[in-house]
C-alpha cells in the first residue's frame, strides 16, 4: 500500500511538472535601441523602460508569451533579426515600403511623425528654411531620410539621437529631426536643453510604428497581431500612452 | 659556432601591413597578393553585382576624402605635439619633464575611443570648433603622446658624443639639438612614425562615432538604409585595405631611399 502511495505520488508529481512545462509561456527575444525616450530608454536602475516596452509586455500577456528585451544599437538592429539573434524588434520602427521589402511588420500600433528642433535663436520654421546648414538625425531613421530629401542641406548622422542634441548645443549643427515624442523629451523636458532649443512647426510626416519580424516568420507575426488586436480592443494602450506620452 | 654573434632584434612587430623589402623579390609576396586581391575583388564585385556593390562604391568617395583629411591633419598636429612632448621628456627642467611625462601617462592610460568621445564633447562645451577640426584635434592629442615617445627614443638613440662634440664647437644646447641631433634623429624615427601613420589611418575610423562622415560612417549610412550590411562592410574593409597597403608600400620605399643615403 505504501508502495502504491509512493507510485501515485510520483505520477502526480510528474504530471504536474509536465503540466507546468507545457503551460510555461514561450519566450520571445525582442531587440530595442533604448536611446529613444520616451519610447524606449534605460532608466536609473539600468532597466529598459518606455512606451514600447510596456506595450510589448501587454501584447505578450494578451497573446500568451513572455518577452526578453535586448538593448541593441539602432545601426544594425535589422541585421540581427535577419541573422536570428533575436525574434523581433520593437523600437519605434516606422513602417516604410523599403523596410517592408526586407522584413515583415506587425499591424501598426501607434502613429508618429518627424519634427524639427532648432536652437532658440533660429528664425527658420521648416527644413527648407535651413538651407546651407547641417542638420542632424539618427543614422538609418526616417528622420535622416527626410533630411536627405531636401537639397542644399547637409545631413549629419549620429549613432544616438542624444549625441545630435549635444552637438547642436555645441553649435556644430543647426537643427535636429526626430520623432515627435522624443523631440518633446529633449527640447522641452531636459533641463540642460530647455533654454537652448525649441520645436518648430508641426510633425511633417505621417508615420506608423510596427513590430518587425524576419521575413516569412508568419507564425510569430500572427501571434503578435493577435496580441496587438487584443490590447487595442481592451484599450490598455491608452493607459500606457497616457503614462509615457503626456 | 666559434664566435658569439651579437643578438639581433628578434621581435619586430609594426602596426602596418607587411612591407616587402628589396631582398624579397618573389612575385607572390603577401603584399602583392593582398593588394591585387583587394582591388580585384572590388572590381569583380562591382561588375558581377552592380547592385549593391557599385552603388556602395559610388556612395563612399567623399568619406574617403574625409578619412584622409582626418589622418593627415591628425598626423601633422600629432608630430608637433610629439616633438614638444619628446623634447619635454628629455628635458632636465623638472617642471617641463614632469608635465610631458604626465601627459604621456594619462593619454596612454585611456582607451582611444573614450578619449575621442571625451575631447570632442569637452571641446564642444567650451569653444565653438567645427566637427572635423574637433575630430582631428581629438586624434592628434591621443597620438601626440605615442609620437612623443617615438621622438624621445629617436633623440636618445643618437650617440652622446654628437651632443658633446657640438657643444665643444661652441654651440648652445638648443643649436646643437636643431642642427645636429634632430636631423639625425629624423632618419631614425621615420620608420616608427610611418607605422604610427598607418595605425592612425586605421584608427581614424573611430571618428565615425562622432558623426564625422568618414569612410566607415558613409558605409554605415548606406548599410542602415539599404540593409545590405554584409555587402557594405565587405567593400569598406577592402577599401581600407587598399589604402593601408598603398601607404605601407610608400613608407617602405621612403625608408629604402633613406637607408640608401647612409
Amino acid at each position: 500500500m505504501k508502495m502504491m502511495n509512493m507510485l501515485v505520488g510520483l505520477l502526480t508529481a510528474t504530471a504536474l511538472m509536465t503540466g507546468t512545462a507545457l503551460a510555461a509561456p514561450r519566450k520571445i527575444v525582442v531587440a530595442t535601441d533604448a536611446t529613444w525616450p520616451p519610447m524606449e530608454m534605460v532608466d536609473k536602475d539600468k532597466k529598459i523602460v518606455g512606451f514600447d516596452i510596456d506595450f510589448m509586455n501587454e501584447v505578450a500577456k494578451a497573446a500568451g508569451f513572455s518577452v526578453e528585451f535586448k538593448n541593441t544599437a539602432w545601426d544594425g538592429i535589422f541585421a540581427g533579426v535577419e541573422s536570428g539573434q533575436y525574434d523581433a524588434i520593437i523600437s519605434s520602427v516606422t513602417i516604410t515600403e523599403e523596410r517592408q521589402k526586407k522584413y515583415d511588420f506587425s499591424l501598426p500600433y501607434i502613429d508618429a511623425g518627424q519634427i524639427l528642433i532648432v536652437p532658440k535663436a533660429e528664425k527658420g520654421m521648416k527644413l527648407a528654411d535651413l538651407k546651407g546648414k547641417k542638420i542632424g538625425a539618427q543614422i538609418g531613421t526616417t528622420g535622416a531620410m527626410e533630411v536627405k530629401k531636401i537639397k542644399g542641406i547637409e545631413l549629419k548622422t549620429y549613432d544616438e539621437v542624444g549625441l545630435a542634441f549635444e552637438d547642436m548645443a555645441a553649435g556644430r549643427i543647426g537643427g535636429v529631426v526626430c520623432d515627435e515624442p522624443t523631440a518633446i523629451i529633449y527640447a522641452l523636458k531636459k533641463d540642460e536643453y530647455r533654454d537652448k532649443f525649441k520645436i518648430v512647426g508641426k510633425p511633417f510626416t505621417k508615420e506608423a510604428y510596427g513590430i518587425v519580424v524576419k521575413k516569412g516568420n508568419k507564425e510569430l507575426l500572427d501571434l503578435l497581431n493577435k496580441g496587438i488586436k487584443a490590447v487595442k480592443a481592451k484599450k490598455t494602450d491608452a493607459a500606457i500612452k497616457k503614462q509615457w506620452l503626456k | 659556432m666559434t664566435s658569439k654573434q651579437t643578438p639581433k632584434k628578434i621581435v619586430d612587430v609594426g602596426d602596418g601591413a607587411a612591407i616587402p623589402t628589396k631582398s624579397d623579390r618573389g612575385l607572390f609576396t603577401a603584399w602583392r597578393i593582398a593588394f591585387v586581391g583587394a582591388i580585384g575583388t572590388l572590381a569583380f564585385l562591382s561588375w558581377y553585382k552592380p547592385d549593391p556593390y557599385l552603388n556602395i562604391i559610388k556612395f563612399v568617395p567623399d568619406g574617403i576624402v574625409v578619412t584622409f583629411k582626418v589622418t593627415i591633419g591628425a598626423i601633422l598636429l600629432s608630430l608637433v605635439i610629439g616633438l614638444v612632448t619628446g623634447l619635454g621628456r628629455i628635458s632636465t627642467n623638472r617642471l617641463i619633464n614632469g608635465a610631458a611625462s604626465l601627459y604621456v601617462e594619462v593619454i596612454r592610460g585611456i582607451p582611444l575611443l573614450v578619449q575621442i568621445f571625451y575631447i570632442y564633447y569637452a571641446l564642444g562645451r567650451f569653444v565653438k570648433i567645427p566637427d572635423l577640426l574637433s575630430a582631428i584635434i581629438a586624434m592628434a592629442v591621443c597620438y601626440g603622446a605615442y609620437m612623443g615617445e617615438v621622438i624621445r627614443a629617436g633623440i636618445q638613440s643618437i650617440p652622446k658624443g654628437q651632443m658633446e662634440a657640438a657643444l665643444s664647437l661652441g654651440m648652445t644646447r638648443g643649436q646643437a639639438m636643431i642642427h645636429v641631433i634632430l636631423p639625425q634623429a629624423f632618419k631614425v624615427v621615420l620608420p616608427p612614425v610611418g607605422n604610427e601613420f598607418i595605425a592612425l589611418l586605421k584608427d581614424s575610423s573611430l571618428v565615425s562615432i562622432l558623426a564625422v562622415a568618414d569612410l566607415l560612417r558613409r558605409g554605415r549610412e548606406f548599410a542602415s538604409e539599404s540593409f545590405t550590411y554584409f555587402e557594405t562592410y565587405t567593400v569598406v574593409a577592402l577599401i581600407y585595405l587598399v589604402i593601408t597597403l598603398f601607404f605601407s608600400k610608400l613608407i617602405g620605399i621612403m625608408e629604402e631611399r633613406i637607408n640608401a643615403d647612409n
